[in-house]
């Protein structure tokens, strides 16, 4: 002891950092992570491998050249990017396509804002929807590659998404779909969206380590579930059924690790309630009479425009007031 | 399921290190050096002059206004200077500094162990008691004890809290005196509890210390089958949570009531003391013992085990005398604390005197208690889930920041009791806290201004 230390109170603080919350996203991705390479075997894993790198090559780059900043790749926020848009691409994604869009996502969703704790949008998917409309036909090619094991699972439907499916033949086009396949090998996808179990892991180890709250994805579950529901019960001909809505087209992987986003999603729990409701609701109206057969991309980044509005309106309790 | 606070709070690491160290008494120094400023409110008046031979328990300065207290000489000996000294804050204070002589006690002090449970029927003469022996809250705000037990006129207490939460971590002092005072503890309750008219009284103890509810349960029981004037006393677990000992989150946790902003406990009809503060009225009122001594934890974890303590010491001390007697400063302590670590003084050395509110030395190293480098605001929320008064540090550090007190008025700045909690809990290191406190202390000049 040489000199002693001065400063206001409190003198403790918790373990728990930046780094360590976005550490512990990356752990609750790694079933998903882990089953899409098995299952897509070698392409998934160069998807996985281009995103991620350049991911956080290109927010070293930006933050270290362009803003001449503190360097900020060392927060895991741009790993999590990275895995985030590699399970939303099909595992047949060209790597240039990737790549392009991680540029989307980092150069433009997250670095034009400030970066980290700045952007409006949740970058993987704003990098997700940009490719969606620039190259349709990488974006929507199911064909399923050689993975490291099993094939006959997923050889019936290969070549489109349930949902896809759905859009072109109704709803009948996909009776008969086993369900407990969807709920551990979904079909046809993108890579993500494989297993709902490994998500719903990813689901409890997050609320079991406290970093989300989970109030945005109950309510969203909740919203699809009620609004299919209705639309089923009144005509099961033409409307699919809410537990075919909940597991298909990416909307576990939406509704636990993108609409769950810190910075682009609203602080107070209410807000939280309706940011779910929104995204539920325009989800299922996208599904139903949009043009794309699945929509939780799109619900997120509308909601997200949101936000600013949500934070402003719904305020935490305050004690005695 | 057992009570606590409905909104926020964090879970610490309670680190109660010296919780098993039997409270020692402490020798006596050459010196003391007594501050004239104990207590909230005005520093009180000298009435000695240098060359005076006092005894102790003898008053020594008298309060200077109606929120002020008197002090009293814990020590006897001959006055050698009166003037300014560093204080815990590092301010300059008024001290009266003792030279001690033996060890001889001002006259109708009892200094026996004998309890004394019979509790005296005038409530005026009570509250002289407590007002000239003062005593004044010893949870940390040092509010002076009488003021708080007469309730202005139209107001009612409904209940009697007893703090005992001590929810701050590595503090035992308040644990010890509840194991081994507890009967005092229960009479200075009854006492109080007689002169608010006879409400209920409620003692809050938190869970982790489980000998502490059982020794009061047990003391509250023993009282009230021997002795008038003891009904409705008991004892309440609570769970662990920070700040459960503060004011409006016990009220809440006990009571289920919320105190108004900018309103006091008594509005919602609820009086809160500290256990300590209730030992110090049993000693005024049943032993005529004036407020000289209190207990204070020597602890910190980097601190052997065989230099842990639990001490009785008198007031004016050196903390420099009381951490040689603990065995000396540890070579990895970085900060001393003066207090709990959520809410107490950081001190640059160990010069300043103890005063009536002292509750430990604490010493952390530097890994416990270094900041990390601030970054970007995640916007996790995890500092408004943690706060206490529902507030949003994030919102309120930004309006801060930008100066924009209207907005941080509107969004409740002023309630802030600068627990800490949020400053604790944010992942990106942002000195919440720190921000806010200054803005709050700006705005509420601003709404003192204005009325």
């Amino acid at each position: 002891m040489e000199k002693l230390l001065v400063s206001p109170s409190p003198h403790l603080h918790t373990k728990t950092s930046t780094k360590s919350l976005m550490r512990d996203v990356v752990i609750a991705l790694l079933p998903a992570v882990v089953v899409s390479v098995l299952f897509y075997g070698w392409s998934e894993l160069l998807v996985l491998g281009v995103s991620v790198a350049s991911c956080v090559l290109l927010e070293y780059l930006i933050t270290k050249y362009l803003l001449k900043g503190t360097c900020t790749i060392g927060d895991w926020s741009a790993v999590i990017t990275g895995v985030l848009l590699a399970l939303n691409l099909p595992a047949t994604t060209p790597w240039w396509v990737v790549f392009i869009g991680a540029v989307f996502a980092i150069g433009v969703a997250k670095m034009t804002f400030g970066g980290l704790g700045q952007n409006l949008f949740n970058p993987a998917i704003a990098g997700r929807v940009f490719l969606l409309i620039s190259f349709p036909t990488y974006m929507t090619d199911w064909t399923k590659p050689q993975g490291f094991i099993g094939n006959a699972v997923t050889d019936a439907y290969t070549g489109a998404t349930p949902l896809g499916l759905v859009s072109e033949g109704g709803a009948g086009a996909v009776e008969g779909m086993d369900y407990m396949n969807m709920l551990f090998l979904n079909i046809g996808g993108s890579a993500g969206e494989l297993s709902a179990v490994a998500l719903l892991v990813g689901f409890v180890y997050l609320l079991a380590r406290k970093v989300i709250r989970p109030y945005i994805t109950l309510s969203i579950w909740a919203t699809v579930a009620v609004f299919s529901g209705i639309f089923w019960l009144i005509n099961p001909a033409e409307f699919t059924d809410p537990l075919f809505n909940l597991l298909t087209g990416g909307l576990l992987l939406g509704s636990i690790f993108m609409a769950t986003d810190y910075v682009t999603s609203p602080m107070s729990n209410w807000g939280g309630v309706v940011f779910g409701v929104g995204i539920g609701l325009i989800t299922m109206l996208i599904r139903y009479f949009g043009a794309y057969p699945e929509g939780v991309s799109f619900a997120i980044l509308i909601m997200n425009s949101v936000v600013p509005l949500l934070n402003k309106w719904f305020h935490t309790k305050k004690y005695g007031r | 399921m057992l009570k606590t606070f409905s909104i926020g709070g964090i879970h610490p690491n309670d680190s109660k290190i010296s919780a098993g160290c039997a409270i020692e008494v402490l020798p006596l120094p050459s010196k003391v050096y007594i501050s004239v400023a104990q207590h909230l409110g005005a520093p009180a008046n000298p009435v000695v002059a240098v060359g005076d031979k006092v005894k102790a328990g003898q008053v020594i300065a008298e309060p200077a206004g109606f929120i002020s207290a008197y002090v009293h000489s814990s020590v006897s000996g001959t006055v050698k200077s009166i003037g300014p000294r560093k204080d815990l804050a590092g301010n300059n204070m008024t001290h009266i500094e003792i030279d001690v002589e033996g060890d001889e006690w001002a006259d109708g002090i009892d200094l026996s162990d004998t309890l004394v449970t019979a509790i005296p029927e005038d409530n005026k003469e009570i509250l002289d008691k407590i007002k000239m022996c003062g005593v004044v809250g010893l949870g940390g705000a040092t509010f002076p004890a009488h003021v708080k037990l007469c309730p202005p006129p139209g107001k009612k207490a409904d209940c009697l809290i007893l703090n005992g939460a001590e929810c701050e971590p590595y503090l035992t002092s308040d644990y010890r005196i509840m194991l081994e005072r507890s009967k005092e503890i229960v009479v200075g309750a009854a006492i109080m509890k007689q002169v608010l008219g006879g409400c209920p009284a409620v003692i809050g103890i938190e869970e982790n210390k489980p000998e502490a509810i059982k020794v009061m349960t047990a003391a509250v029981a023993e009282l009230q089958a021997s002795a008038k004037g003891y009904d409705g006393i008991s004892v309440m677990p609570l769970k662990k949570k920070y700040p459960q000992g503060g004011e409006k989150q016990l009220i809440d946790a006990v009571m289920k009531r919320q105190v108004k902003s900018m309103g006091l406990p008594i509005d919602v009809g609820a009086v809160v003391q500290n256990v300590a503060t209730s030992l110090a009225v049993y000693e005024a009122v049943q032993k005529n013992m004036p407020l000289v001594t209190n207990v204070l934890t020597v602890t910190g974890d980097c601190l052997p085990m065989e230099n842990q303590h639990n001490y009785k010491f008198r007031i004016g001390m050196p903390l420099s005398y009381i951490a040689e007697h603990a065995g000396g400063i540890p070579e990895e302590a970085a900060k001393i604390i003066s207090g709990g670590p959520m809410m107490g003084k950081a001190i640059a050395n160990l010069d300043a005197a103890t005063v009536k509110g002292s509750s430990s030395l604490l010493y952390l190293t530097a890994a416990q208690t270094v900041r990390g480098v601030e970054s970007a605001c995640i916007r996790c929320g995890k500092c408004a889930e943690a706060c206490p008064m529902g507030l949003e540090p994030f919102l309120l550090q930004k309006y801060a920041r930008n100066n924009m007190t209207d907005e941080l008025e509107e969004n409740a700045v002023q309630d802030c009791i600068e627990c800490g909690c949020c400053l604790y809990s944010c992942p990106a290191n942002i000195p919440l806290l720190d921000i806010i406190r200054i803005a709050k202390g700006d705005v509420i000049r601003i709404i003192r201004t204005r009325k």
